[in-house]
């Protein structure tokens, strides 16, 4: 019944349509002619929807198609894309042009493609300004089963916020550890086309999606379903940074996590869907170490968080279980902790001590940016990475470990020492958006 | 007899002491039973010690006497006369606070109404029960001695006591009854001042137990029987080691070794007073009196020396200070651990060489969550170079006569050799041989080292006199395993004895049980494909058998292809899985249907136009990451197997390039694996790989199931293996599950039956030879296999001999088995050797030129 499409070889990626009901909302797309591709977004117990929110809701549902749709155009990247329902406003083309772009980069990357000039989002639609929906002063915050967004979650417990912990997808870690924030929980299912995967059988390309601007929309929809005024997003300084240069173009691994988008999508969501929606991200103005001194002081939850991107589905009790202690995420968690915590307390989260294997010396080597780029990785930027491993090749119960004896011998002799200071990390930069309502809660964190 | 808090908390279980206490009475016994306080109220009078507030002490007080008249309701008892009293002094305590008696002695008298109300209320509900029974006040018999080195603190609330002997007090109870009860935890102060009586004190933690063994000692008892809620001591704790045994017999150093370094039935504390009076002492579970449980006493009647325990402590840490020529300076030594002191810091092992000491320290939250450590190694980084080791975990071989072990312990000893260990301490008892590891191997290691000593003859198992049923027999759940009857002890005896009679060396296959075998594997219903792994036996018949059974099959070589190919249907799968082989080995492969498992990056690097618009699978090497595991041989960088995972993404390009499609993907962990986890790991590893592969449809987990050797050994759990697989299935339902089993199909069904040529004696060694060895069957020589032998024309006699099983071939390893429990053998007896069925005759080679054994199939 189905017609064989290749799906490197098709020329054209259509935005079908959208629709929810009863908490469901379908996202439809399709290439070519071929077979539709239906993705699934599952809302639980869903309140009625008020009508005075309706056109928000279906700016936002609308959004959400398009941003979406990033996972399947990848598979494919034909030349043109088309969207049913008529030509995008200019604000909303460009936040998407820029989106597919940028956020798409390393995937091109990887696969030694060139993306400019080749999305082009129809534009030439036109929109109208909106106004306050007066949502509830109550906060989403996404949890991620990492440190970022528990550092978040307490500062806003801190200062007495309402906040609802909320997670896209199934995942034994993060129930854990919403669970363990004591906040109301909200679990989003995403159910992606089933069809997708026969496509990746069929050839298609493959490789990063910016995740984070999908999850976004997801709650954009879920601020207006559930009555939220706001979104905040636990994204750090460093998100901004790129992990390198590739023929002229910036390659950020976390593009979608970076302060361009959260302005983008920010301001989009003001003109868009309610003037009182906001989207921030609560870490912005911190560097990965000052969040990981405020994480070291967070005990509760050293047994039950990971950020490791092994992304253990399957939960056991022991370290090994939550961090693989061999990805680049291991490795940056593990040093930006280590100035902050007792070391016989930072070895029990991991189980191990990585930095006394010398089989870790080249993941190490790609944090420090010492013979190689930084990774392709969710983690801080190299100069931090060097603060912290200078600040350890200082300490005594530290120095003679295999790593840190290498890095004074081998690598500290190479670098210029005044750049190498803990502190600066820890102070709080000026860049952020966050709303006057949460401002108490950024002071909590540096 | 003691009874502990869980066991005096509720009626049924003060009916269940009172049987006890009859029982012990019927024999002709004077019984003196110890108790513990209900569960919870120690607990509760430390709270009531920590209110600032009289309303509040008053009112935990209140609660703590709602929980006895609550249990005196259920013994529908009227309040006794002496509960009444204690209940009363408990609320005038907590009224008065801790100003008259002073902080400490106020506390250990608070503290001590736990026991003194538990034995008020015990008391009355065995006289009531028609058994009469004292109260007795257990301070006035337990006199604390004030000793040197306790500080206010100790002396009060963690004391000692005279364990010598007291004929008086005998004498005294003597006139006083036949029963008994009196309170566990506390004493009283025996130099008093002058006009006072002395202060009521405590005994610390385990005191209890202690107790019981302070009035066994004082008694001069027949024995001390602690009831608790588990038959006794074991080799391992149960919760790692669930094939752990029960230590029946045990001598006072041995038992007092297991307690401090794991075991917690028992404290440590409470066996040294027993020692000088040679009380023994027998743990005993409350819920099962029919067990035997572990008795304690003077030395055991002569056996073979044994390891008797292996346990492990975690969360140790370990300072390495490193020094030249430092050491023998005078005081430097004290300085150093001047410095521990100072940071509140308390070592445990230490080792020691010319430039370096190394100590341990426990995990305690002065260790965790304060500067200690920082601080500890600044100091001492001013006169040495410090490193600090964590997380560790200390394994501790406990067994009276360790030394004389040592040559057994060769494997245990090849084990810790592929390890880190970081410090190695026997203690000059002879009693202990502990290794410091690295923490994350502790959980996988601990039931392989417990297999291991066993295997080795170092944990004697087989001596039913110290060694008890495991605990997984007595309290697993589920049917106990290995209980079944093997097919040939039985049913075919008589005609395997026919067939021994007609030509020996000869190998015996039982089809029904390869069949049985087969069928348990289907029940795997997760399992999309299942593949036989042919090399372990590649007899036509069996292969005939695995086709009918749906089977698909898997062959290391174009030889297994071809053997396979010549009885298998045409559309049975195959699959091509070798290592290391040669270039036309796979343009043979590619050349039949057989789905081509790579596993290193040479071929397609070198070969890759020979994949071109293939589908392959790609056999990887999950490393580290998935624990230690023991058979580590076909995974982590010592072995041969598989693509190493940092190599991944090179071997995804040339795939690329080559237009190779990568369906597969493939792991096998190791042989033997008995624990269901380890395929629910390596299966979650492989589908969060195959996320970032999109070709990906099917994995392959591989086989290794493990078959049990020894008697008494758990089976598989194969509806626990289903329970892990559907887990990992349910997160990652895009892909289809493989396995490829090979051993566990064919292991049981097969036997080696050989005949007795003729015997030695050397030394104490007694050889006994057979008309086969390791020509026939090389597993006992290469992997230090135990396979089971019996002497079939003799099952049923007694085995009084202990032999050495070796064959003819000229080579000091050609032994089939070492110390095996015998009938007296004579020559012609037929021998057989057991779970032969898989890796032997594929295995064996024509070395010495010895006729090799026929095959013979039975149905």
């Amino acid at each position: 019944m189905s017609k064989m499409i290749q799906p490197r070889l098709t020329q054209l990626f259509r935005f079908v349509r959208c629709s929810y009901a009863d908490g469901v909302a379908e996202l439809v797309y399709a290439f070519d002619d071929g077979e539709e591709l239906v993705e699934q977004i599952r809302f639980p117990n869903p309140p009625a929807l008020q009508a005075e929110y309706a056109a928000a809701f279906d700016a936002a549902l609308k959004l959400l198609h398009l941003i979406a749709g990033v996972s399947y155009y990848k598979a494919g990247i034909p030349p043109k894309i088309e969207v049913a329902t008529g030509p995008l406003d200019d604000a909303t083309a460009e936040l998407l042009d820029q989106l597919y772009l940028h956020g798409l980069a390393e995937f091109a990357y990887r696969n030694g493609l060139d993306l400019r000039g080749r999305i082009a989002f129809p534009r030439g639609g036109t929109t109208h300004p909106v106004g306050a929906l007066n949502l509830p002063k109550r906060t989403l915050v996404p949890i991620g089963g990492g440190k970022d967004s528990l550092v978040a979650v307490e500062a806003i417990k801190s200062i007495g916020g309402e906040a609802t912990a909320v997670w896209v997808g199934n995942s034994a870690l993060i129930a854990a550890c919403a669970e363990r924030t004591g906040l109301p929980t909200l679990n989003i299912q995403r159910e992606l086309a089933p069809r997708l995967f026969e496509l990746n059988r069929l050839g298609a390309w493959n490789g990063h999606i910016p995740v984070t601007a999908v999850n976004s929309a997801i709650l954009a929809v879920a601020a207006i379903l559930y009555g939220y005024d706001s979104i905040a997003f636990a994204n750090e300084r460093s998100a901004s940074a790129a992990t390198l240069e590739y023929e002229g173009q910036q390659v950020n691994h976390q593009w979608s996590k970076g302060y361009a988008f959260e302005q983008l999508l920010g301001d989009w969501l003001h003109t868009h869907v309610a003037s009182d929606l906001d989207y921030c991200s609560l870490l912005r103005p911190y560097s990965e170490l000052a969040i990981t001194r405020a994480f070291a002081k967070l005990t509760p939850y050293f047994d039950v968080f990971s950020s490791c991107n092994r992304n253990f589905r399957i939960l056991g009790p022991k370290p090994a279980d939550r961090w693989c202690g061999q990805c680049p995420k291991c490795h940056f968690v593990f040093l930006a902790l280590a100035p902050f915590l007792p070391k016989p307390r930072l070895l029990s989260i991991f189980g191990r001590n990585l930095l006394d294997d010398e089989a870790q010396a080249g993941g190490f080597d790609a944090l420090l940016e010492y013979q190689d780029h930084k990774p392709f990785e969710c983690v801080g930027e190299g100069a931090e990475a060097r603060a912290a491993m200078c600040a350890l090749s200082q300490r005594p119960e530290w120095q003679e470990d295999a790593l840190v004896a290498r890095f004074r011998s081998e690598i500290l002799p190479q670098l210029d020492t005044t750049q190498l200071a803990l502190e600066p990390w820890l102070e709080a930069s000026a860049e952020q958006r966050v709303p006057l309502r949460l401002r108490p809660a950024l002071a909590t964190i540096g | 007899m003691k009874f502990g808090g869980t066991s005096v908390a509720t009626l049924p279980r003060w009916q269940n002491i009172r049987e006890l206490v009859a029982s012990r009475r019927a024999e002709g016994a004077r019984v003196l039973v110890v108790v513990s306080a209900l569960t919870g109220i120690t607990d509760a009078l430390k709270q009531l010690c920590a209110q600032g507030e009289k309303s509040k002490r008053n009112e935990a007080a209140k609660a703590i006497a709602k929980r006895h008249y609550e249990l005196l309701d259920h013994m529908q008892l009227a309040m006794p006369e002496t509960l009444g009293t204690r209940l009363t002094e408990l609320v005038n305590l907590a009224d008065d606070g801790s100003a008259k008696l002073g902080e400490l002695a106020w506390q250990a008298q608070v503290q001590a109404h736990g026991e003194l109300m538990s034995s008020a209320l015990g008391a009355a509900f065995l006289s009531h029960t028609e058994l009469p029974t004292q109260w007795l006040d257990a301070r006035d018999c337990l006199a604390a001695i004030a000793l040197p080195n306790q500080n206010e603190r100790t002396r009060l609330l963690s004391s000692m006591v005279d364990s010598r002997p007291d004929p008086v007090l005998a004498a005294r109870l003597a006139t006083l009854g036949e029963v008994f009860i009196t309170q566990g935890f506390i004493a009283r102060e025996s130099h008093a001042e002058k006009g006072t009586s002395g202060r009521t004190v405590l005994l610390g933690r385990g005191g209890s137990d202690t107790s019981a063994s302070y009035f066994g000692a004082l008694l001069k008892a027949q024995r001390v029987e602690i009831w608790t809620d588990v038959a006794g001591m074991f080799t391992a704790n149960p919760r790692q080691v669930p094939g752990a045994r029960l230590l029946q017999r045990l001598d006072y150093e041995e038992a007092q070794e297991i307690a401090s370094t794991g075991a917690k039935v028992l404290h440590p504390r409470c066996l040294s007073p027993l020692r000088e009076s040679r009380v023994p002492l027998l743990i005993k579970d409350t819920n099962r009196p029919e067990l035997d449980g572990t008795v304690i006493g003077p030395e055991v009647r002569a056996h073979a020396p044994s390891v008797k325990a292996i346990s492990a402590r975690k969360g140790i840490t370990l300072v390495s200070m490193e020094s030249v020529g430092m050491w023998q300076q005078v005081g430097f030594l004290a300085d150093v651990f001047a410095h521990f002191k100072q940071h509140g810091l308390s070592v445990d092992l230490i080792g020691s060489a010319e430039t370096n000491v190394t100590v341990s320290l426990d995990p305690t939250e002065n260790l965790l969550d304060s500067d200690a450590i920082a601080a500890l190694a600044t100091d001492l980084a001013k006169v040495c170079r410090v490193k600090v080791i964590a997380p560790c975990a200390a394994i501790t071989l406990v067994g009276r006569g360790m030394r004389s072990l040592l040559h057994t312990l060769s494997g245990v000893l090849a084990e810790f050799g592929q390890l880190r260990v970081h410090m190695i301490s026997q203690s000059s008892n002879n009693l202990n041989l502990t290794f410091v590891v690295d923490e994350e191997v502790v959980d996988a290691l601990l039931p392989h080292l417990h297999d291991l000593l066993i295997a080795a003859g170092a944990l004697r198992t087989d001596d039913s006199a110290l060694f008890g049923p495991s605990w997984q027999t007595l309290y697993g759940s589920g049917e106990t395993s290995g209980t079944a009857t093997a097919w040939w002890r039985e049913s075919q005896r008589t005609r395997l004895l026919e067939l021994a009679a007609e030509a020996t060396p000869r190998y015996v296959y039982h089809l029904p049980t390869v069949r049985q075998q087969a069928r348990e594997l289907k029940s795997l219903t997760v399992v999309d494909r299942l593949h036989y792994a042919v090399k372990a036996n590649t007899h036509p018949e069996i292969l005939r058998m695995l086709v009918a059974e749906g089977f698909a099959f898997e062959c290391v070589s174009p030889g297994e292809l071809r053997a396979v190919s010549e009885i298998v249907p045409e559309a049975t799968p195959l699959l091509f899985t070798p290592n290391f082989a040669p270039r036309e080995d796979y343009v043979f492969a590619l050349g039949t249907h057989a789905t081509v498992t790579l596993d290193s990056l040479y071929p397609i690097e070198h070969w890759g136009e020979l994949f071109r618009g293939r589908e392959i699978v790609l056999r990887v090497d999950l490393g580290r990451g998935l624990g230690h595991h023991e058979k580590v041989r076909t995974g982590g960088s010592g072995s041969k197997f598989g693509l190493p995972l940092d190599q991944l993404a090179n071997f995804l390009q040339l795939a690329e390039t080559h237009n190779v499609t990568i369906r597969g993907l493939h792991a096998h962990l190791g042989s033997g694996v008995l624990d269901a986890s380890h395929w629910g790991e390596v299966y979650a590893q492989l589908a969060s790989l195959a996320e970032r592969i999109g070709s990906v449809a099917f994995l392959n987990i591989g086989g290794g199931l493990g078959v049990p050797s020894h008697p008494g050994e758990a089976r598989l759990d194969i509806a626990e293996l289903d329970r892990v697989l559907r887990e990992v299935k349910a997160a990652y339902p895009q892909y289809q599950l493989w396995m490829e089993p090979g051993r566990y199909l064919v292991a049981d069904a097969g036997v080696l039956l050989t005949r007795v040529t003729q015997q030695k004696g050397k030394a104490q060694l007694r050889y006994l030879g057979v008309d086969t060895g390791m020509n026939s069957l090389i597993r006992p020589a290469l992997y230090d296999a135990w396979h089971e032998i019996v002497n079939l024309t003799r099952l049923d006699e007694p085995a009084t001999a202990l032999y050495q099983v070796v064959g003819p071939i000229c080579e000091s390893g050609d032994v089939l088995g070492t110390d095996r429990r015998l009938p007296e053998a004579l020559e012609g007896d037929v021998m057989l050797i057991a779970q032969a069925g898989a890796y032997g005759k594929v295995m064996s080679s024509p070395y010495n030129l010895r006729d090799e054994a026929d095959e013979i199939v039975i149905e």
